[in-house]
């Protein structure tokens, strides 16, 4: 239904810079996420395009019409968006079917359509009996529906939403991530959904994109960005990763302190950070890359997640919970490696980040 | 397990039933001895002393005349407050912190000063600006006269907006910002926003500020007594004095009857406030830390800078600027910058004349063991509320509060009743009957001090020092005293500095013995030298501004008043 376009959008609180230059398109009916820890800017972004924060420099522009640039300023109240704040902002002093039905108020639509649609709309958050309530009777979850059923309402171009299941509890934050992703679905519309995690990030995007210190890493969809991270920090941020250090040469990658390559046949030689994920670590006596004593392992339920040292490298390996208690600890095991990353060597050591 | 629970007798009990008791015995007693008194004048109920209250003009005029000028006191104090709250605290105005000082000052300068200086100002004959508005528009009378009920309400207004200015910024920065920010997103523009939620919002708080003025404006004896009578303009408090040094049964009942309308309209008051509207209150402090969003000003930001400038010159420099003017002034009649007309031998007086220093003694000694007591009183139960769960330990916060919300004529009137040896207590003509009633009035001070800084200390520091095996005496000194000392000196200084120039009680209490730097104030202001009078006021100014520096280093700002 609607473009957003930003074009090398720059913010500055005073000397900091919040976030750097970020350009790109968010398409018609795309799902898009910002990810990043906190601080990074993703929030600020989000504020950018709701019209709350004004950039310092660049351009942003919706279907076209630019909206915040240097000599142009649209206030949100004349965006025609729709936003979901991290902390509902559901007003205390009004009920559920008061809250629902403001944005419609201020448009002036008529009585009889706002109860129409206020209803439809309270329907579809399953929120349809609590019409009359006052947001103090009603739990977490079902104010973020309340914030969630405003925001749609006015049936927007694009809808916003900051964090919005970082308040809720684990179960109905799994859950209000289907529901999201569904309404998007059924209404076809943008959404710019700002989280730090990475498992609401991979189960609802289209395409994601990694902000770290207000710079975009890398954008893609959620294969891409956890298959083919385009540098350390995406491969670390988005999914589980152990760092090896290593030098590339003639298709064979030699690891450092660890007996045994792995085949490479990609471009890129001399001194190497090896990403692997827990869970392309198998255990192999046959194909073994190379072999590792058993540290601890700990039984999840569906898998079974081991600590191993292997040459003054300690790694993560998440594999078949069969596996757990065949061996005894500081066993030595033969090790495959079924799928890595490979970038050039940088200054800082990843080695010691266990995730 | 259940059984064993039952007859474990609580230490602490003993704490809440001293405190419980003093408080029973100092406070409950002599109010509920005053409502009595009222409807029981001769033995059996009666409404007579009612009746009369209606039917003697003079009665029937103060009570209009409190209700009117703390009416539009009122009215005056939230359309200022207001406003005012919303520009420092929520917009790009310059200077925001400066007025912020400069308007939360008034709070804790005496209301008598600023009666002092209103009078200096817009005397009809002589006042300094009156006399400059004439000479600058060639006017041939005096534009204003301090002595009408205009007068009146202007110095009320100017000393009690900042009480309305004090909750209503606490309400405006507290307030979510992204309820705001819903608003806008959902299509309102600003004005729409503020009308349909900001000021919606901020309601239960317009009101709550609005109550609180008017019940100030209406305990005041400070401003009518130097203002109202000379103009014969009385009011519940001040006729409640002249009846009391009267002293005749006749007047003492009358006293009692006015005294009561004045507490159950105070009680009443406060009572809506605390839980009628508290119940409404939405603002609620939630544990992230908000950052309200501040409101660009743009093309309005100077006028409005120059305009709030104004204001503070107006409302806040000009009258402080006039006492101390006036203390350095020979002939009241002319300039004090006119030839020979400057003089610092009132200065010199203050600081040598024996009775002046007898009395600032008299008024250290009591301040200090108000204080000083109120503070043990304060800690205790603040330890008891928000450390434990037992049964009743709200009761004397609650008569904390409603001490508080008494007015000071009344607390004076019922300790006058009840302490001169009718029921085996004679502390009358004691500086105890003083500091009694410093404590009932001013405790609470002490209390919020104490609780707020309680709360901020979550329990599990204590319990963690717990785990690590410190006892209850080793926590309060490792963990809890070093987290709320400040909090603790700063309520022993809220305490302290109100009783220090405190007027209304001690004009009521005092005996040739025990007279206060207040009284002595009050007395040369209106008897025997205006200037001698503005010298001792400057000179509490100051020691206000010292005080008041000296808290806000040793909180970080967050208690300076």
């Amino acid at each position: 239904m609607s473009v957003i376009t930003l074009d090398h959008v720059t913010k500055k609180f005073g000397d900091s810079v919040v976030v750097n230059d970020i350009s790109d398109e968010f398409r018609d009916g795309e799902f898009i996420t910002l990810l990043g820890p906190s601080g990074c800017g993703k929030t600020t972004m989000l504020r950018m395009i709701a019209g709350f924060e004004k950039p310092t420099s660049g351009e942003i522009r919706i279907d076209g019409k630019v909206v915040s640039s240097a000599d142009t300023f649209v206030p949100p109240e004349k965006r025609e968006l729709g936003m979901v704040f991290q902390s509902y902002a559901v007003w205390p002093h009004l009920n559920v079917f008061a809250n629902v039905a403001y944005p419609l108020k201020i448009r002036k639509v008529p009585k009889a359509e706002i109860k129409e649609k206020v209803e439809k709309v309270l329907e579809a958050v399953h929120l349809s009996q609590y019409a009359k309530r006052m947001p103090s009777e009603l739990s977490g979850g079902q104010q973020q529906r309340v914030a969630l059923a405003r925001a749609l309402v006015a049936e927007p171009k694009v809808l916003l939403l900051d964090e919005p299941l970082s308040n809720l509890d684990a179960k109905l934050r799994e859950r209000m991530r289907f529901e999201i992703k569904e309404i998007q679905a059924r209404l076809g519309i943008n959404v710019v959904y700002v989280t730090h995690d990475q498992g609401e990030a991979m189960t609802m995007s289209d395409r994601v994109f990694v902000i770290n210190s207000g710079v975009l890493q890398q954008v893609g969809t959620p294969v891409e960005i956890y298959r083919k991270p385009e540098n350390q920090f995406v491969a670390d941020f988005v999914g589980k990763v152990n760092f090896l250090k290593g030098v590339s040469e003639n298709g064979k990658i030699k690891l450092d302190g660890i007996d045994g390559t792995l085949d490479y046949s990609g471009e890129i030689t001399g001194a190497v950070d090896v990403a692997v994920r827990p869970e392309n670590i198998r255990i192999s006596e046959e194909n073994a890359h190379f072999r590792g004593k058993l540290l601890s392992e700990y039984f999840t339920g569906d898998t079974n997640d081991c600590r191993i040292t292997a040459g003054g490298n300690e790694l993560r390996m998440i594999t078949d919970a069969a596996t757990y208690k065949h061996f005894s600890d500081s066993e030595t095991i033969g090790l495959y490696i079924t799928d890595f990353i490979v970038f050039p060597a940088s200054d800082s050591d990843f080695r010691k980040i266990m995730t | 397990m259940e059984n064993k629970k039952k007859f474990y007798f609580d230490v602490k009990w003993l704490f809440i039933i001293a405190i419980v008791g003093f408080l029973l015995v100092f406070q409950v007693f002599p109010l509920v001895y005053l409502l009595i008194r009222a409807f029981f004048a001769e033995g059996s109920f009666s409404l007579d002393a009612f009746t009369r209250i209606y039917s003697t003009s003079m009665n029937w005029s103060c009570v209009l005349n409190t209700l009117i000028t703390a009416s539009l006191s009122m009215v005056f104090g939230v359309l200022i407050a207001f406003p005012l709250a919303f520009l420092v605290g929520r917009t790009n105005l310059y200077g925001r912190k400066l007025f912020r000082t400069l308007f939360l000052m008034t709070y804790m300068v005496p209301p008598y000063v600023g009666a002092m200086a209103w009078l200096r100002l817009l005397n009809p004959k002589v006042g300094t600006l009156n006399v400059f508005l004439e000479s600058i528009f060639g006017l041939s009378e005096a534009p204003f006269d301090i002595y009408s009920i205009g007068g009146l309400v202007w110095v009320l207004t100017t000393f009690y907006y900042p009480y309305a200015f004090i909750t209503l910024s606490r309400a405006m920065e507290n307030m979510d910002p992204s309820l705001e920010e819903a608003s806008r997103i959902s299509g309102a523009s600003p004005v729409k926003m503020l009308f349909t939620v900001t000021l919606p919002l901020m309601l239960p708080s317009i009101a709550s500020s609005a109550l609180l003025v008017f019940v100030a404006a209406a305990s005041c004896y400070g401003i009518p007594s130097i203002i109202g009578a000379p103009a014969k303009i009385y009011t519940i408090t001040t006729r409640i004095v002249d009846y009391v040094y009267v002293g005749s049964a006749e007047g003492l009942t009358d006293a009692t009857v006015l005294a009561v309308f004045l507490m159950v309209l105070a009680l009443v008051i406060l009572f809506i406030s605390n839980f009628v509207i508290g119940k409404r209150d939405y603002i609620t402090i939630s544990g992230k830390s908000v950052r309200p969003n501040t409101v660009d000003l743009g093309k309005w930001r100077i006028p409005l800078t120059i305009l709030t400038g104004l204001f503070a010159v107006v409302v806040i420099v000009i009258p402080f600027a006039s006492v101390f003017a006036t203390s350095f002034t020979v002939n009241m009649g002319k300039s004090v910058f006119e030839e020979g007309n400057f003089t610092i031998k009132y200065w010199e007086t203050i600081f040598s004349r024996n009775s002046i220093v007898k009395s600032a003694g008299n008024s250290l000694i009591s301040s200090v063991w108000a204080a000083s007591l109120g503070m043990i009183v304060c800690i205790i139960m603040a330890y008891l509320l928000k450390r434990t769960n037992v049964r009743g330990r709200s009761i004397p916060d609650f008569l904390i509060t409603v001490g508080s919300g008494t007015p000071s004529v009344v607390i004076a009137l019922s300790l006058i009743m009840t302490m001169s040896g009718r029921f085996g207590i004679n502390i009358y003509n004691t500086i105890w009957i003083m500091v009694i009633a410093y404590m009932i009035k001013y405790m609470l001070m002490g209390m919020r001090s104490v609780v707020s800084a309680l709360s901020r200390v979550s329990p599990s520091l204590e319990e963690a020092a717990q785990v690590s095996g410190a006892g209850w005496l080793r926590r309060l000194k490792d963990v809890v005293f070093p987290l709320i000392g400040p909090s603790v000196v700063a309520g022993w200084f809220l305490i302290f500095m109100p009783c220090f120039y405190e007027l209304t009680m001690s004009n009521m209490l005092y005996s040739d013995k025990t007279k206060s730097l207040g009284v002595d104030l009050f007395l040369y202001q209106t008897y025997h030298s205006q200037q001698t009078a503005a010298a001792l006021a400057g000179a509490i100014l100051i020691l206000v501004a010292v005080l008041n520096i000296v808290l806000s280093k040793l909180t970080k700002g967050k208690f300076s008043i």
